[in-house]
């Protein structure tokens, strides 16, 4: 045991030079449950009988929360405490009671708190308030989810049968941070009272008006809440005996007096606001952090930074202010914070961005960009806020440097790695797509921003749904082996009732009857089209739900559109309104159909009939043929320009697909993007046998990463093969930009794992740098690296006490390795030792 | 073998090619291992490229125990026994019919024949990391130089791309194949194993004579053409066998002779027991299976030597794992006296 927690010490990054003040925060944070102080969910009522907080649409996309749903329902409903309502509440519209009863939870009903030596005020904003609806609208809502075709039972239904999941979410946005800190909320404010006295008198009767009067309400939270901050601040400040520690809590009090009410001019003020603005997003739509991202804060801030730094500010005083601003993002988890290891299944994502390019390829890095990789590298491990760096042709070797070694010291990289040249392709292929040309261009496009892990987004006028239909391709290639319907019955595991297999896709006829490849080709084309309508009108359901009930005017008045048509972002009203079908089990399902032409057609190991009769077996009796599967069809990720062929064949009838639906509430055009979050590990479970040899219960391939193990070729045909994929180089800079091309301009999720000897020396470290480099010009849009050896996995395996801070990085997420399951942590083992099958 | 034989049906027996490899030369490189190799070092790390024909050999975890192999064999060299599937190297003629038959790539065919430009299509494809790194193509073995004819078009075809080339040799090879490959690569790497002709001799199976008189050539061909480059000169530091002061310190003074300047790097490159599953699928034994990998300490120790014999110093360098502490039980039975640097031992990266 001593020698295991010896060795951890040895391999786990320790946090350095922090600080008492930062130190105990960070370890109070740590203590989870045990603290006296928490940012718990606390649940709030218009006191009628019908009154609903919970809104489930926002977790469809999250399984593990299904069998939950009437519980959380209930819990909250029964725990909420009433706020008494202003006279004419009933009166005002939905989005201005709304608007109200949240502003009032905030200001008059959440104490105001600040924990010892914080120097950022803004503690409590995990809500879970009032939809504020008539009881007429709230049975209508329920009516609509809990109907037979309501929303819910068609998630439900679409989940179980192996298809994805989808829902309206909230969060996974940029919103206009740089624009609310640049005019504070007076001049929003302003704006809105203009824009609203523009309005004909019969406009300011209809929507845009209610809508127009909830944004004013809402835009004067912010100065209300920092007010109640400043004189929490005073009060505490007389307490004190320190009186360093008083200084302190006055300026803080000064500071809130002034922002974010006011435009910032320092540093403190400028994060101060920013963290009030951020926390009030949570807030306002009664959800903790996913995706709530902060867009390239080294470029907003910087000004700032300058002034403060120019002005005798210690830039490790800047520091620990950000540090305090780090402990305060981490807080967001503890909405679940009774489910143990402060909740941590690490999918939330309050990102942040650093570095990156200019209009004309110059890297933008700063001081401010250097001082924040410090202060990444100083507090972690930590979950919270996500760092996202920039990379592109020209960034600099002194970046690069500093990326390399805090990668080596954290074993893996502790941010994810954006590369823009590629991104920027994708942004400008969907720009011509859903002609946005006026909004991304070649003076715009290089300001993009990644939102929750890695889904590129525009800033601040754009929200795209960047988690909200994620579809297993996979579902397809099950549907043409059986002409339609799913391979096995689906038992309910609660009922236990087992339902009938019904002819849900079209009939594509019997596989075995297909005399050519091309055939069965065919069919798979037309059983992506099915499935993804089915996704297109599954999402429908929730969308239009919550465009009817669910404005969120607050974080409407931080996007550009929302104002200027007088419609709630939730209505599609941001400038750049997309939603992302993220495609799920792609390697596999590539896989998949090599093996199927391989196996059937092209060598005839097997006919149609023993390929299908493996799978319904799941492999059992046929083992030969599964060893054929999996070792002898080619795959992608090898950097096989025939197996690559076919997975750009695949990724340009999905993504083809995508572009052609848009959603009927709210006019929001699909993009295509890769993302699989948890979903590749979980589906296993539920989606059949596939032709590459998967077992069911065995993972699916993850996000645009080859399935597990197939990567034997390594890290650059790996990474050859995922830029392939997105379309790669186009000759003579004709490309979706310059001479990139990229069909996913969400961007695709892709880790590779590295042998930690390729850092031993300085003379590998640049070889590595090298490889980074070459992943520009090669790969896809964003790389996770990791770091590992397996040997130390499986000592975490054994002693789990040992590595609680052993963080591990799957998707573009992070985890606890000791928190995950065993069956993800032996994938992540097996990953590291790049074995085969 | 005629000079002018079409290039387009010219063919090279290529055991492995491994890509982002960061240990053959500068930058990333993709490495080619050719098969066929005139030496026989007991230490040997590659025993799969020492026979020129191709070879099958059997990966236990990956075998389902199917038996097709044994059905399909035409020679009845395959049988089960104990530990799995054996192949009767006296029978067996390389035909590579099991490997085809194998459903799960238990049984490898070691040695396929690539035409030069299948192989440079394959090879040019991590270009972007050869550019952004310095990097580039790497020809190794088994001796190249064996395949002189295939590689002096190998060269070439990668030269006229503009793409670095590396030839990693052993020496033993008439100057002939010396003069027409390496005015094709950019770089030798040249590997001198023992000074002393009998013991060299003894762990090779031949003297290193024309090894040093071809080094003298190679050296001269640096000094005076524009091809190649650079010469770098590796030493295997393998215990019981290279591992000696004396040894280093007279490859060291050999080095030193040579004309000034020509010699860019000097690797000692430690022993490692990676390959010693590749001596059980092989069907044989390995000298070296129970030999522990280098103290950090002794490589250092034998990276001062080499510095102090007259080579540049700051062209010496040793590579490679060397033991982590307490990863083996029998320390100190195997721990060569350390002279210069008694302190304990540090761990270093398995």
């Amino acid at each position: 045991m001593e020698s295991s927690a010896k060795k951890a010490q040895e391999f786990i990054k320790q946090p350095k030079g922090l600080s008492d003040r930062v130190q105990w925060l960070r370890e109070y944070y740590f203590d989870g449950n045990e603290r006296a102080w928490n940012n718990e969910n606390t649940s709030w009522t218009t006191g009628t009988p019908w009154d609903e907080q919970y809104d489930e649409l926002t977790f469809y996309i999250v399984p593990e929360t299904y069998a939950l749903l009437k519980t959380l329902h209930s819990s909250y409903r029964m725990a909420a405490r009433p706020v008494a309502l202003r006279e004419d509440f009933w009166k005002l519209s939905i989005p201005e009671r709304r608007a109200w009863f949240n502003r009032e939870v905030m200001v008059h009903y959440l104490p105001h708190e600040i924990l010892p030596g914080d120097l950022i005020a803004g503690g409590r904003f995990n809500i879970q308030t009032s939809m504020c609806l008539t009881k007429k609208e709230q049975e209508k809502r329920n009516r609509m989810i809990t109907g037979k075709k309501g929303s819910r039972a068609r998630m439900k239904w679409f989940h179980d049968h192996g298809y994805g999941n989808a829902g309206a979410t909230s969060g996974h946005l940029v919103p206009g941070h740089e624009r609310a800190l640049s005019l504070g909320w007076k001049g929003i404010h302003e704006e809105l009272e203009e824009m609203y006295d523009d309005l004909t008198s019969s406009e300011k009767k209809g929507p845009k008006g209610a809508q127009l009067r909830a944004m004013m309400t809402a835009a004067t939270m912010p100065g209300q809440v920092a007010k109640k901050y400043a004189e929490a601040c005073r009060d505490q400040a007389v307490k004190v005996t320190d009186s360093m520690r008083r200084e302190e809590l006055l300026q803080m009090a000064k500071n809130l007096e002034r922002v974010p009410w006011e435009p910032p001019k320092t540093f403190w003020e400028a994060l101060q606001a920013l963290w009030l603005n951020h926390m009030l997003i949570m807030a306002d739509e009664n959800y903790p952090g996913p995706g709530v991202s902060f867009g390239r804060i080294d470029q907003y801030l910087y000004p700032y930074w300058k002034y403060s730094i120019d002005t005798g500010m210690d830039r490790e005083f800047g520091k620990e202010i950000m540090k305090c601003f780090w402990v305060h993002a981490n807080t967001a988890y503890d909405s679940m914070i009774r489910t143990g290891n402060q909740g941590i299944t690490a999918g939330f994502g309050q990102l942040l961005t650093i570095s990156g390019r200019g209009k004309d390829g110059e890297d933008l890095s700063n001081d401010l960009t250097y001082a924040i990789l410090e202060v990444i590298d100083e507090m972690s491990p930590i979950l919270e806020p996500k760092p996202n760096v920039r990379l592109h042709q020209n960034t600099p070797d002194e970046l690069l440097d500093r990326v390399v070694a805090m990668i080596e010291s954290s074993q893996g990289a502790p941010f994810l790695l954006n590369f823009d040249e590629r991104s920027m392709a994708g942004m400008m292929k969907e720009a011509r797509m859903a002609r946005f040309e006026h909004l991304i261009n070649d003076d715009t496009v290089w300001d993009y921003a990644p939102v929750g892990c890695l889904e590129n987004t525009m800033v601040g006028n754009d929200r795209s749904g960047t988690v909200d239909n994620n579809l297993n391709l996979l579902k397809a290639v099950e549907l043409v082996l059986t002409g339609g319907r799913d391979m096995h019955p689906f038992t309910d595991p609660i009922t236990g009732k087992t339902e009938k297999p019904t002819q849900d896709g079209p009939r594509t006829g019997d596989p075995r009857t297909f005399a050519t490849w091309d055939e069965f080709w065919d069919a798979y084309v037309t059983q992506t089209r099915y499935i993804i309508k089915k996704i297109v009108d599954l999402y429908e359901s929730s969308e239009r739900i919550r465009a009817c009930f669910n404005p969120t005017p607050y974080l409407s008045c931080m996007v550009k559109g929302c104002a200027e048509s007088g419609r709630d972002i939730t209505q599609g009203a941001a400038e750049i309104s997309f939603t992302t079908l993220e495609a799920v089990t792609y390697a596999t399902t590539v896989d998949s159909l090599l093996a199927v032409k391989y196996l059937v057609f092209d060598q005839e190991e097997c006919t149609m009939d023993e390929l299908i009769q493996a799978l319904r077996d799941n492999w059992e009796g046929h083992q030969v043929l599964q060893a054929r599967a999996k070792n002898r069809a080619p795959k992608y990720g090898r950097d096989d320009d025939g197996a690559d062929e076919m997975a750009r064949k695949v990724m340009e009838l999905w993504t083809g697909e995508t572009w052609k639906h848009r959603t009927l509430s709210t006019g929001r055009q699909f993009r295509p993007g890769m993302l699989s979050w948890n979903y590749w590990a979980g589906d296993g479970f539920i989606m059949a046998a596939s032709p590459d040899g998967r077992e069911k219960g065995q993972f699916l391939s993850n996000a645009i990463c080859p399935s597990n193990g197939a990567d034997i070729n390594g890290p650059t045909a790996n990474t050859n093969s995922v830029g392939k994929v997105l379309g790669g180089r186009a000759r003579d800079n004709q490309g979706d930009w310059d001479g990139y091309n990229n069909m996913l301009p969400n961007g695709a999720s892709h880790t590779i794992t590295f042998n930690p000897s390729i850092l031993k020396d300085p003379e590998h470290r640049e070889k590595f740098k090298a490889f980074l480099r070459g992943y520009v010009e090669n790969g896809g849009t964003a790389l996770q690296i990791n770091m590992l050896d397996p040997d130390m996995l499986r000592d975490a395996q054994k002693h789990p006490q040992d590595y609680r801070h052993l963080l591990v990085r799957v998707t573009g997420y992070n985890a606890y390795f000791t928190s995950i399951g065993k069956e993800l942590q032996d994938e992540v083992i097996a990953r590291v030792s790049h074995s085969r099958f | 073998m005629s000079v002018t034989k079409d290039i387009t049906t010219l063919k090279g027996t290529v055991l492995e090619i491994q890509r982002m490899s960061t240990e053959d030369g500068p930058g990333i490189r993709t490495t080619v291992f050719m098969k066929g190799c005139p030496l026989s070092c007991t230490w040997c790390h590659n025993p799969e490229s020492i026979s020129p024909r191709p070879q099958v050999h059997w990966i236990g975890s990956r075998c389902i125990m199917c038996k097709m192999c044994i059905d399909v064999c035409p020679e009845n060299a395959l049988y089960l026994d104990a530990g799995g599937i054996e192949v009767n190297r006296e029978l067996c003629t390389g035909c590579g019919r099991c490997a085809d038959e194998c459903p799960s790539t238990a049984l490898e065919l070691l040695g396929r024949k690539w035409t030069v430009h299948e192989l440079v299509a394959e090879l040019v494809k991590d270009r972007a990391f050869f550019e952004k790194s310095g990097g580039g193509i790497t020809v190794s073995g088994g001796e190249p130089t064996l395949q002189k004819e295939f590689v002096t078009e190998l060269l070439k075809t990668l030269r006229g791309q503009g793409i670095h080339t590396a030839i990693d040799t052993c020496g033993v090879c008439g100057k002939d194949a010396l003069d027409r490959i390496l005015p094709h690569a950019n770089l030798v790497l040249f590997d001198v194993k023992l000074i002393d002709a009998e013991l060299h001799r003894g762990f090779t199976g031949s003297s290193n004579e024309r090894i040093l008189e071809n080094l003298w050539h190679v050296a001269r061909l640096v000094k005076e053409h524009l091809y190649p480059r650079e010469l770098w000169v590796r030493t295997p530091v393998i215990p019981g066998a290279t591992d000696t002061d004396e040894n280093i310190r007279g490859i060291g003074e050999f080095l030193a002779g040579l004309p000034a300047g020509v010699i860019t790097r000097w690797e000692l490159c430690a022993f490692n027991n990676l390959c010693v599953d590749k001596y059980t699928r092989l069907g044989r034994q390995w000298d070296f299976a129970d030999a522990a990998l280098m103290y950090e300490e002794r490589m250092e120790y034998l990276a001062e030597i080499a510095r102090s014999t007259g080579v540049d110093p700051a062209i010496v360098l040793w590579t490679g794992s060397t033991r982590y502490e307490g990863n083996n039980d029998d320390t100190g039975e195997k721990k060569k006296s350390i002279k210069n640097n008694p302190t304990s031992c540090q761990g270093g990266i398995t």
